[in-house]
């Protein structure tokens, strides 16, 4: 299902080229006790790809994660990065494998700038000049002399992200990676990692939120207790999507949901609060059109739940994906529940 | 990462690199950086470095003595003695608790910080940081080790002068003999001091716990010593490495034995390999996950630790009369009749009576345990029949001396006699000047082998 890659982009900043996926993970489980974290999962990443590994809290994306960093040894399955086993526990082979699980961790009795050049020693040293050099990527450059106890969440993740920078990496492992930060700096994190891909670096991306993940990752997998629900690119997941929920606002709401009835794809309600509420499978336009014809102006027509975002509530749910499905994640959106 | 070669399409990138001492390199690098940006590594440094001169400083300004360790008496007249009492101290408590310090925390903080998921995915394997850590852990023992011996060495002649060390047959060491065995002395203490290095890794890797971990190997050197107070056997007492810390002092007697030394040797190697290995496996075969493992709440855990501790020293205590006794009455008779007869002579001399060279007291020594059993550690008292030549139809006249004599599991012991049979601890030599009466403390050794 995974979108093949051709290998210019990975050429493009010098690296070493190849066919094979940079993640590369067959049948794998994990079992914590009694519980089955992850539960006979396939995963392939290639290079230069953004995939975005989604599920509800508990779904099993940091296990896999851990997995795929040797963190924990998986009680079945394999795991290739670039080719090459992952190895035992003891000879975990990460070269060129960068990232981090849940939040990214510091000594915090030191400054960012010294946490940083530790990590570097850790994978061979590096000059004082990449440090800066990734501090100023994240915009950390004005506060790495300071202790990490000092930092806000939103700065520790930075931190973490300048810490996997600093060994240029060719695979990236991400776990929440806009957690702790502010749209601006979700922004930017989103516009980092589209770069690194562009020059060949394979990312995967995990999350529960897939806005956070929507215009950021080429392809997804989704989880669900441990095991894969869903596996495709980007385009699949819309296609398949169960639809969308708008908040329309017109100049004659009532004569706006008479003409919504015309159209089988649109279910229109009033919210208590008296909006429309569009559950639409497919698209929109010709509803929007209609209504033009028909002298009603569209005052407000809001995205409040996408394609993307009720897919993966279908996945992640026993809800029947249906229109009133959407109509209530519309409601809860709005509420920001 | 940048490339270096290409690889060709449909070919797998190579695999593990082969690891070199490179990667123990630098992961020791950082640990050692993190160490010494360490509060309490630095105050450790500083203690060792101040903390000789500062009881050095005490000493001098005061005129007692340390008189209840092996060559207490004699800090006020050789440095060497100084350095000596210093490494005693250190042996008892101060290398279990350096090491606990300096080491008990090193891996245990990284649980504490949540960092191990950071270190272990660079590119250090587990085996690298496992080598990486040690090697700065080891680095730093050794050099407070050092510290402390050049440190209490200097305090010492510095302070106190480089005067003749009485060794603990009563013979009276050259400067360069006395600095010789010294440093050999210091040097025996490296291995038991790696040997609680050892252990504190281990804690801090089995408990994940930085408290266990610095707390832990004082709390057993603890035990350990309590358990050398006990039994009569040699067998235990051999193989605990607190007793590693004492086996020196076999340098010091007129005839050396090297026996306890060399099993002193073997079991520190023990105990750290069995340590290291320990820890190493639990390493290895550690999941790093995070809170996704539910780790057992509550006081069952720390409940069943206390109970099994418990058993295993009550376990330890009674195996403690296990083998042969090492501390006989006619062990410590041969080894207090020739220290008496050293030192009676070294006495004289100074009070500056002409002895002969080679000159010889007859002496009757009889010591009896003042316990039920006959043998072993504790409190012991040794009656010295000294056999006076005179003129007369008596030849000799029979003068008893009583010493009471405190004896230990390793064949070292204090012997102490009332002033009234051998003056003060004190007294004037021959030019007036106040030096120790060699006879007010016996301190000796035999081999408990």
């Amino acid at each position: 299902m995974s979108r093949s890659y051709p290998t210019e982009i990975a050429r493009k900043r010098g690296r070493i080229v190849t066919a094979v996926a940079a993640v590369r993970a067959s049948g794998l489980v994990k079992r914590f006790e009694t519980t089955v974290a992850v539960d006979r999962v396939d995963l392939t990443v290639q290079e230069g790809e953004v995939r975005g590994l989604l599920g509800p809290n508990g779904a099993g994306k940091t296990t896999l994660l851990r997995l795929l960093f040797g963190l924990v040894a998986p009680d079945e399955g394999e795991i290739e990065l670039f080719g090459r086993p992952l190895g035992s526990s003891d000879q975990v082979n990460l070269d060129g494998v960068a990232g981090f699980v849940e939040e990214p961790t510091f000594y915090p009795y030191l400054p960012g700038r010294v946490n940083l050049e530790l990590y570097a020693e850790l994978d061979g040293g590096t000059d004082a000049g990449r440090v800066e050099e990734v501090l100023e990527l994240v915009d950390l450059s004005g506060r790495g002399g300071d202790r990490v106890s000092g930092y806000s969440t939103g700065m520790r993740q930075r931190l973490g992200i300048a810490a996997a920078l600093l060994r240029s990496p060719r695979l990236l492992l991400l776990d929440e990676p806009t957690s702790g930060l502010d749209p601006a700096g979700a922004r930017d994190m989103g516009r980092l990692v589209r770069r690194l891909a562009s020059e060949g670096t394979a990312v995967l991306l995990s999350s529960h939120l897939i806005g956070d993940l929507e215009t950021v990752c080429d392809s997804f997998t989704v989880l669900r207790l441990g095991k894969v629900v869903w596996n495709g690119t980007a385009v699949q997941l819309r296609d398949q999507a169960p639809g969308s929920a708008y908040r329309l606002a017109t100049s004659d709401d009532a004569r706006a949901l008479e003409i919504a009835e015309q159209h089988p794809q649109i279910h229109a309600t009033r919210s208590q609060s008296g909006e429309i509420r569009l559950a639409v499978q497919g698209r929109v336009d010709a509803y929007v059109l209609d209504l033009g014809r028909a002298d009603v102006a569209v005052r407000r027509l809001e995205l409040v739940v996408s394609p993307l975002e009720s897919m993966f509530f279908a996945l992640t749910t026993d809800v029947e994906p249906d229109s009133r499905m959407l109509t209530e994640l519309a409601e809860a959106a709005l509420a920001g529940t | 990462m940048s490339a270096t070669h290409a690889v060709r399409p449909g070919e797998a990138v190579p695999g593990p690199r082969a690891r070199s001492h490179g990667d123990v390199w630098h992961v020791y690098r950082a640990e050692r950086r993190k160490l010494s940006t360490q509060l309490a590594t630095r105050l450790l440094a500083l203690f060792c470095v101040l903390g000789p001169f500062a009881f050095a400083g005490v000493l001098k300004i005061q005129s007692g003595s340390p008189a209840d360790t092996l060559f207490g008496v004699w800090v006020h007249q050789s440095g060497f003695a100084l350095s000596l009492v210093v490494l005693s101290f250190c042996g008892a408590w101060g290398f279990p608790v350096l090491a606990g310090v300096l080491c008990g925390d090193i891996f245990a903080s990284e649980d504490r910080y949540g960092t191990w998921k950071m270190v272990l995915t660079r590119s250090s394997t587990r085996r690298d940081v496992f080598a990486g850590k040690l090697l700065a852990a080891v680095t730093f023992s050794v050099g407070l080790l050092v510290l402390l011996a050049v440190s209490s060495l200097v305090a010492g002649l510095l302070l106190v002068g480089d005067g003749a060390l009485v060794d603990l047959g009563g013979r009276t060491l050259s400067t360069g003999h006395s600095l010789l065995l010294v440093l050999a002395a210091w040097l025996l203490n490296l291995l038991p001091m790696l040997a609680f290095t050892s252990l504190a890794v281990l804690l801090s890797i089995a408990t994940r716990n930085g408290i266990v971990g610095v707390v832990g190997p004082a709390l057993i050197a603890l035990v350990m010593q309590l358990l050398l107070l006990v039994g009569s056997g040699v067998w235990l007492h051999l193989l605990l490495a607190s007793s590693a810390f004492q086996d020196w002092y076999a340098l010091f007697t007129t005839h050396p034995f090297f026996g306890p030394l060399i099993v002193a040797c073997i079991v520190s190697l023990i105990w750290i390999v069995v340590s290291l290995g320990g820890a190493w496996l639990l390493i290895r075969r550690r999941d790093y996950a995070g809170t996704t493992v539910s780790r057992r709440p509550g006081w069952v855990v720390p409940v069943r630790v206390a109970v099994g501790s418990a058993a295993l020293v009550a376990f330890l205590a009674i195996a403690s009369n296990w083998g042969p006794a090492g501390d006989t009455a006619a062990k410590l008779k041969a080894s207090i009749d020739p220290s008496f007869n050293n030192l009676t002579i070294l006495q004289q001399r100074e009070l500056g009576r002409t002895v002969a060279r080679g000159a010889k007291l007859t002496v009757l020594p009889s010591c009896s345990r003042r316990a039920a059993t006959p043998t072993g550690p504790g409190d012991w008292i040794c009656t010295l029949d000294v056999f006076i030549p005179q003129p007369g139809a008596e030849p000799f006249q029979q003068t008893p001396v009583t010493y009471d004599v405190s004896v230990q599991s390793n064949g070292c012991y204090k012997a102490e006699s009332p002033p009234s049979f051998v003056g003060q601890q004190t007294m004037k030599d021959a030019s007036g000047n106040s030096v120790v009466n060699p006879l007010f403390v016996i301190y000796g050794c035999f081999n408990p082998l």
